[in-house]
């Protein structure tokens, strides 16, 4: 469904992508590990249009999406769920839901996707009048995975969607997006060293200093040494 | 009753100097929210604001004196001249603004071209229109005579527009996609990206509607007042001072500080003479780039 092919991404003088291959089936949950500051959440960026320097190829569906712009790229059923949660602060729960279907594409499915996420977190549907920058952490974080979900993506792109949350609330996230995934979506996700995402995954990659140092199923990403010791804290 | 007649001439004066202030402070409310606006929204400052209010105005007079156009009277006006506004607005920033952007420092780059802007459209003014006053004829003519109270209807109609436009402005704000859009790009500009706002469309828009305002309220005031070709520098002045006093980038802000710099101006005006109201203007600013940096509501660094 979404091919990367020989990524390289620069901020500035600094280049952060090495030649990242990843590929990620229809359906499937990816999660790449990885320390913090080793391009995870770049790659991420990269394919929807958030950075500005990137060479390689990225193909969504069969297209060429590199070097397009981040609103035609939601448009075409990516979105980006990002670790600071990048809400609108001054706006409702609603308001930020409702601009989560911005896009040509959400725009139809606006209703059915607002009772679907509210299904998903009843939490919100209490929340609905109050603004976004009074929520706690956990919840800012829920609406994010919320509005994101608005867009009527196909695919999402999650940037360490447990960061700074309490186990039960973490168990909480991880549990929607395996609901989310089993109708249908597909999830490309981040984290740092979080042994319960590994249950999730279809497939595991792990990146250091800008580079794929590992690719392989769960089994095999369980039975690496390697692995084992540095992020999942096995 | 217990007044004498001196006390009951003075309350008369008190309360037109108030009308005066207040029909001012709107139209400078109108102004002071779209260079607000474009500030908040955008981060760029648009120093040709100023010669956009002359626009609205010379765009009236042109209808109304060169075309003599009279369908709807000042409602058919606007209806011409408000898309006109807009479209020179959007055509402006995607032509001029737009292509900075993406360089370094585009921000003093935007504030050196918009300057070049304004002393263009000056000279442009002068050449098609000559550097005589033109005025606009009112909305209304004619005086509300309440007792011994006199108004003038045109003043009440500049108060009542400038007003209307504000919460039309406000309105669309908050229920409209488009507004609904400018304000997450306004909170948040990676997280309007991340939803799929496409930014360059909002920039354009939120540049070509404070146009809009500022030409609007340059059609009101040109019928109190004159337009020259230079009119256009005065208002960039006091439309700063507004900003400046309510708070870059806060609407709210901008609204109190234009009512209170409106009736400062008045009273200043009725005290002093008109000549000393630019300098109040100027020693409040001092005052609140001193005292208050930030402005009245702005959030400060």
């Amino acid at each position: 469904m979404l091919k990367v092919s020989n990524l390289n991404t620069y901020y500035g003088e600094s280049h952060v992508l090495r030649n990242v291959s990843v590929s990620v089936a229809q359906g499937e949950v990816v999660v790449m590990l990885g320390p913090n500051g080793h391009g995870k959440s770049t790659l991420l960026k990269s394919i929807c249009g958030l950075v500005d320097q990137t060479e390689g190829r990225i193909t969504y569906k069969d297209g060429d999406i590199n070097g397009l712009a981040t609103d035609k790229i939601v448009n075409l059923g990516i979105t980006y769920i990002a670790e600071n949660r990048e809400l609108f602060p001054h706006m409702t729960v609603l308001e930020n839901l409702k601009l989560g279907a911005y896009s040509k594409n959400a725009r139809a499915h606006e209703k059915e996707n607002l009772e679907w996420v509210f299904d998903l977190f009843p939490r919100l549907v209490d929340r609905k009048k109050q603004f976004a920058s009074t929520m706690s952490g956990g919840e800012a974080r829920m609406l994010a995975v919320a509005r994101g979900l608005m867009s009527n993506a196909d695919f999402l792109c999650v940037d360490e969607p447990s960061l700074g949350l309490q186990p039960s609330l973490r168990h909480e996230i991880f549990s929607i997006i395996r609901q989310i995934n089993n109708q249908g979506k597909t999830v490309l996700l981040v984290e740092q060293n979080i042994p319960q995402i590994a249950q999730l995954a279809d497939k595991i990659y792990v990146m250091e200093e800008g580079k794929i140092s590992f690719e392989g199923n769960k089994d095999e990403a369980l039975n690496n040494e390697h692995l084992k010791e540095v992020f999942l804290g096995m | 009753m217990g007044f004498d007649e001196d006390t009951i001439l003075l309350l008369y004066e008190i309360t037109d100097v108030i009308i005066a202030g207040l029909s001012i402070g709107s139209v400078y409310a109108l102004m002071a929210v779209g260079m607000t606006l474009v500030y908040g929204v955008t981060k760029a400052f648009n120093f040709a604001y100023g010669d956009f209010f002359n626009m609205g105005g010379y765009f009236a007079w042109i209808l109304i004196f060169g075309l003599g156009f009279q369908f709807g009277g000042y409602l058919g006006v606007l209806v011409i001249v408000m898309p006109l506004m807009f479209a020179v607005g959007y055509g402006l920033e995607k032509l001029m603004v737009a292509p900075l952007r993406k360089r370094a420092d585009w921000e003093n780059k935007v504030m050196m071209l918009t300057l070049g802007l304004a002393l263009f459209l000056t000279s442009l003014y002068t050449v098609v229109f000559g550097a005589r006053m033109k005025s606009l004829p009112p909305i209304w003519d004619g005086v509300l005579e309440v007792g011994q109270l006199v108004f003038a209807y045109q003043d009440i109609m500049i108060f009542i527009m400038s007003l209307g436009g504000i919460l039309l402005f406000g309105w669309l704000l908050n229920n409209t996609r488009l507004g609904m859009a400018v304000r997450a790009v306004a909170q948040n500009p990676i997280g309007a990206k991340i939803v799929g706002i496409p930014q360059e469309r909002i920039f354009a828009a939120t540049f070509a509607i404070s146009t809009v305002m500022v030409g609007f309220g340059g059609i009101l005031l040109s019928q109190k007042w004159f337009i020259n070709p230079n009119s256009g520098s005065t208002i960039m002045v006091k439309a700063w001072v507004v900003t400046a006093f309510g708070g870059m980038g806060s609407i709210r802000g901008g609204l109190y500080a234009a009512f209170i710099i409106g009736m400062l101006e008045a009273f200043v005006g009725w005290m002093f003479g008109m000549s000393y109201s630019i300098i109040a203007l100027f020693i409040l600013l001092l005052a609140t780039l001193t005292l208050r940096p930030q402005g009245l509501m702005g959030k400060g660094e």
